[in-house]
């Protein structure tokens, strides 16, 4: 009984990465530079959702078992004054498309927001249960 | 004598009620948990196959010279092994209407409404057998 709240935890852990991701990716939607200044546009990150925890050791919940990168082309600009452009006038922006992002987010929250139930169930019933020994 | 205290009247009949909705409640936990993993089949016990071996072992029990004394006997199901000492469950996984492309096939509104009523057959199961202690307790004080 205990070990559904781990599961549901597990869950909520998972979820939360997922949302950090996201705002990463959205935060970044604009970056052309890495962190020293070279020209790297930001590369859109996937985070992988796989079945068991393996901060428990169990079967049941989730984790994230990787954070992918997306291959999928740049978003290509052109923007001949730009001191990243190429040969073409072409500066390329990151993979980011700010709409798929916002929908992954609700969803996110929205299973953030299941497990937080879940949860709350798991914490009802545990108190009746207790109650019987009082 | 304690052990005809505790397997008298309805409290054998609740406590497997208790054992098969905890271990249902976390095969629940686990596909809510589970609602973006791809590939991932959510899993689950079928209350009706529980409730036929209970109503068949309660049947069975009241054919008995003394209906409502003594344990119960519970034949296994397909999914649920009875021990003495509790339950070895092994939830089914469901491979219908899988809708998405990552072949989930999650349902969140059936979950919850099935996480509802757990919880509510859960919680229920308790209250009565905290009615049953409160008579025991009063036998025992001999008042009210």
């Amino acid at each position: 009984m205990f070990g559904s709240l781990d599961i549901s935890t597990s869950a909520l852990v998972a979820q939360r990465t997922r949302l950090e991701a996201i705002s990463a990716n959205l935060a970044n939607a604009e970056s052309v530079a890495d962190a020293d200044g070279n020209y790297a546009p930001f590369r859109r990150r996937i985070p992988m959702f796989a079945p068991g925890d393996p901060s428990t050791g169990r079967a049941e919940g989730v984790h994230v078992s990787q954070i992918a990168l997306d291959d999928s082309p740049f978003r290509a600009k052109h923007e001949p004054g730009h001191r990243f452009a190429d040969a073409d006038g072409y500066v390329f922006y990151p993979n980011i498309d700010p709409a798929m992002e916002m929908v992954n987010a609700l969803e996110a929250s929205r299973a953030y927001e299941a497990n937080i139930t879940a949860a709350e169930a798991t914490k009802t019933m545990l108190q009746a249960s207790l109650r019987l020994l009082a | 004598m304690i052990a005809g205290l505790f397997d008298n009247g309805a409290l054998p009949v609740l406590e497997r009620l208790l054992q098969f909705t905890s271990h249902r409640h976390s095969m629940l936990t686990d596909n809510i948990a589970n609602l973006s993993t791809p590939y991932f089949k959510s899993k689950d016990l079928s209350p009706r196959s529980f409730q036929n071996a209970l109503g068949e072992a309660i049947d069975e029990r009241r054919r008995r010279p003394n209906p409502t004394n003594g344990p119960l006997p519970l034949d296994n199901t397909g999914q649920i092994e009875f021990r003495r000492d509790g339950l070895v469950v092994r939830g089914e996984a469901m491979n219908d209407g899988i809708l998405f492309h990552d072949e989930n096939n999650r349902d969140l509104e059936r979950i919850m409404q099935r996480l509802a009523e757990n919880t509510m057959a859960h919680t229920g199961s308790i209250e009565m057998i905290r009615n049953q202690f409160d008579m025991l307790r009063t036998a025992i004080r001999e008042r009210p």
